[in-house]
């Protein structure tokens, strides 16, 4: 099945072994940005097994009974490229930027590891270590011990309550065997999204594809499909302490699904409330939170020293959550009130007329600001075929411009509500209650 | 080796397609055009940092940087704020040692408004005093952050004890006894002594034409003067003091020690960069992270992370290896880190690594002009480090001209195995 979507400028086919391919041809720069999604991340993970999706991710670097890890690394290194991967909650991906004439020896690469990754145990024991060193450097921050627990605490028993490095006690007990079998399972070419995104000739890149990924046979994937929880249960505190002489609040609360007509209207409850989320994941930074309610009511009056939220195009429910880091002068009980007050005043009324132009706006801005690099272009390519279509990016201004101040009042009152709201307080040990 | 054709070679950014013009005040403005952006991306600086900082109120040009976005003369603080969020712009402004850096970013059509609050923010602030409050607050929140974090501590001893005796040693944002000795006099006194527009340099790239985006700044900087405006302190004569040094800062419940092993390096500006980044990639850059993350990550499985870096900048500048371990394998980070200075220092580099790291340096050039932001950011460094307009199109002759025996000698010039200093933070075991 073949076609060309014009409106998006995106050619779209699927091989005959299930493979998707999108190819976004962009001229202005000699480089094609090369992505290959796989659907499989900690999401699928069942109990005992967390971090298998992003260990898996590691081992497809250590080589093939073609390549080794060191060969493909070198490969594109030297083409001047650079290249990386990701494991998210609902997707794992694997991404090479490259000078347009090194495209094939890419594609060659990719091909090659979906079938015929080594899983050498002895590597498999080397990476364990590297692993669990990524978590300890990440529990050397007191906000990942926080979002852990919060994130714990915000699903009953939805994989989305696990953290995607997974636990340690799982690190410590997983085996190759493991590993190799879901590497075998969910590696296969109709469970993978091929996407282009830069300098190439359709035509062209489409031969190099079939020639590459055509001969691999697929196999019916066994999906571990968790059910999804469309609300926090009740509200929850959660606390743990720790050396910091800071103490920090994480409020979590559930957001709708990115496919739901409602994340739009989401989307801009956020930028009003905690600011707006940049849309560009490679390159720079976004717009400030100075304007957003959250800002002015907390760091403004001199509550807490910074505020900021947090929302995420997810496939299944997920959450909302609003980070903070307190000030010594007043204790997390006092910022929680503050919140609440706020809270309460912002499911009142609708938000004002200028409130919603400028959210708006800042929408346009922020699109504008995520087309400025191809590596960005080719990630939202598959990100948002990870869990709607690529119309969702491209119309994503237009969208959002249908949205009323009612409709963010209404999905506000639904989703901000303090009964299904999961609090995290990161507490000084030594400082109790005060400080 | 990816080799690049002399047609490609004239497409790239030089001297006949960036836009560079110095203006009566002394600000120098270069800008690159691509007209397919709806946006525009730009950089710039201000020849002044926490080098001019007084010992006794050190952190007060970082203090100052931060106040800058707190109000002007015409806007006060939400006023500013809102005008540049509203339209979806940022602007933000930090303190380096020797410049005050600016960047920002907004659609095209928002440029002249967001230039104008630039130029306020830069020559008329206002200094709230509620905000200069809330300011030292905050930074009181970011030392105790510091203080716990591993990567911090280890960093901060690391310049302590190699740039001992020079200003580089105190950290940029100050110590917490110095910010609260800062007052709003002091901010006002050093902006009225430092900040004008000579020496100012202006970047921009994106959908804007050049000239006459040249001739918009012109018009709203050219109103900006101070005919007293001081020069920056100069950087005090300095060599490194040549012995080897540890320290170890113990930051008890920490799951992982951060750790550094560095040295001198050349500085920006020396005829010798280019050398030495080519043997920096092949240390600790080059694929999954050269022959130190080789040696620490792939074969011994010790860390997560475990690179070198080349950090020169316009004065005295390092060379470290950086690495996140297990406390446990402290003491085994350090000696495998050791082990590949040894063979870095003492014998050349392979035929095949040279030439993987020349090409990939060549091989990197298109991808530089990936995004119009890193195209402002290639400008200001053409100016800041007094590079030829051309720089890029003569970089892969300068890259195809470095050899083994020249990386080995400045390998051996710069890494004295018996004078590095290694300093960690992290639980003690």
């Amino acid at each position: 099945m073949n076609k060309l979507n014009k409106n998006n400028n995106i050619a779209v086919y699927t091989l005959s072994n299930g493979l998707r391919i999108s190819l976004k041809p962009i001229q202005s720069a000699p480089i094609v940005s090369l992505w290959l999604w796989y659907n499989i991340g900690s999401r699928n993970e069942i109990a005992g097994k967390t971090g298998l999706s992003h260990w898996v991710e590691h081992m497809q670097f250590k080589g093939t009974k073609n390549f080794s890890g060191q060969e493909m690394e070198t490969a594109i290194a030297r083409t001047g490229g650079y290249s990386n991967a990701f494991t998210s909650p609902d997707w794992t991906a694997y991404f090479q930027t490259i000078p347009s004439n090194a495209l094939k020896t890419a594609l060659r690469f990719e091909a090659d590891r979906m079938v015929n990754s080594l899983y050498d145990p002895e590597e498999v024991e080397t990476e364990r270590t590297v692993i669990l060193s990524e978590r300890e450097g990440n529990e050397n921050d007191p906000q990942f011990l926080l979002g852990e627990v919060v994130e714990n605490a915000s699903f009953e028993k939805h994989p989305y309550r696990n953290e995607v490095l997974g636990s340690t006690e799982d690190l410590l007990n997983l085996t190759r065997d493991d590993l190799y079998g879901h590497y075998r399972n969910y590696y296969q070419p109709n469970n993978a999204h091929l996407c282009l995104a830069g300098s190439f000739d359709i035509d062209e890149a489409l031969a190099l594809i079939k020639n590459a990924f055509g001969p691999i046979e697929s196999h019916e994937v066994i999906h571990s499909i968790p059910e999804p929880e469309a609300q926090i249960k009740k509200a929850q505190t959660v606390e743990i302490f720790g050396p910091e002489e800071n103490n920090y609040l994480q409020f979590s609360w559930r957001s709708p699904k990115a496919s739901d007509p409602d994340f739009f209207a989401f989307s801009l409850l956020e930028s009003i409330l905690s600011g707006p989320s940049s849309l560009n994941m490679f390159g720079s930074g976004g717009i400030g939170n100075r304007g957003s309610r959250l800002y002015r009511e907390l760091v403004e009056n001199q509550l807490v020293a910074t505020v900021n939220g947090s929302l995420t195009a997810t496939i299944d429910p997920g959450t909302y959550s609003v980070y903070v880091t307190c000030r010594d002068d007043h204790s997390p009980e006092e910022v929680i009130e503050a919140l609440d007050r706020l809270i309460d005043e912002f499911l009142s009324k609708e938000v004002s007329a200028e409130e919603h132009s400028i959210a708006l706006k800042q929408a346009r801005a922020n699109f504008a600001y995520s087309i400025d690099n191809i590596t960005n272009q080719g990630y939202w390519l598959g990100y948002a075929q990870s869990f709607a279509d690529y119309a969702w990016f491209t119309e994503y201004v237009e969208r959002l411009e249908k949205v009323s101040r009612a409709d963010i009042l209404r999905v506000a009152r639904q989703y901000l509500d303090p009964a299904h709201r999961v609090t995290g307080i990161y507490r000084n040990r030594n400082n109790g209650q005060n400080g | 080796m990816v080799k690049m054709d002399n047609l490609y070679i004239k497409s790239l950014p030089g001297a006949d397609t960036i836009f560079r013009k110095t203006f009566d005040n002394g600000s120098t403005f270069l800008a690159y055009p691509n007209p397919t952006s709806p946006a525009v991306f730009f950089r710039g600086l201000l020849p002044v940092g926490s080098l001019s900082d007084p010992a006794e109120k050190s952190g007060l040009a970082n203090l100052l940087a931060a106040m800058l976005s707190t109000g002007t003369l015409k806007h006060n603080f939400q006023e500013l704020n809102n005008q540049i969020e509203s339209c979806g712009a940022s602007i933000s402004i930090s303190s380096g040692s020797l410049a005050t850096l600016f960047s920002g970013q907004c659609l095209k059509e928002d440029l002249p408004l967001v230039l104008g609050l630039l130029l306020e923010m830069l020559s008329q602030p206002s200094f709230p005093q509620a905000h200069f409050e809330r300011l030292k607050q905050q930074l009181s929140v970011v030392f105790k952050m510091q203080a716990q974090s591993t990567e911090e501590m280890a960093a901060q001893a690391f310049d302590r004890l190699y740039y001992r005796g020079h200003p580089y040693a105190i950290p940029e944002l100050g110590v917490p006894e110095t910010v609260s000795s800062i007052s709003l006099d002091d901010l006002h006194e050093f902006h009225k002594r430092y900040f004008g527009p000579r020496g100012m340099v202006f970047t921009i790239s994106g959908g804007m034409d050049s000239e006459k985006t040249a001739e918009l700044f012109n018009q709203i900087f050219s109103t900006w003067e101070n005919p007293n405006q001081a020069e920056q302190i100069a950087l005090p004569e300095w060599q490194p003091h040549r012995q080897a040094m540890r320290d170890h800062i113990s930051l008890p419940e920490k799951s992982q020690s951060n750790l550094i092993v560095g040295t001198s390096a050349p500085n920006g500006l020396s005829p010798n960069l280019q050398t030495c980044s080519l043997g920096n990639n092949i240390l600790g850059q080059f694929g999954m992270m050269g022959r130190i993350g080789e040696a620490v990550r792939e074969r011994s499985g010790l860390a997560y992370h475990a690179s070198s870096a080349l950090e020169s900048g316009l004065g005295p500048s390092t060379w470290k290896v950086y690495a996140g371990v297990n406390p446990n394998n402290l003491d085994k980070a350090i000696n495998k880190i050791i082990d590949e200075l040894k063979r870095f220092t003492n014998e050349p580099v392979s035929r095949e690594e040279l030439e993987d790291v020349k090409s990939q340096t060549i091989g990197q050039i298109p991808l530089s002009l990936e995004s119009n932001a890193g195209l402002a950011s290639f400008l200001l460094g053409l100016q800041r480090y007094n590079r030829d307009l051309n720089y890029l199109r003569n970089l892969p002759e300068i890259i195809e001209k470095i050899s083994a025996q020249m990386i080995l000698e400045e390998a051996q010039i710069y890494w004295r195995l018996d004078q590095l200093v290694i300093t960690s933070a992290g639980s003690t075991k």
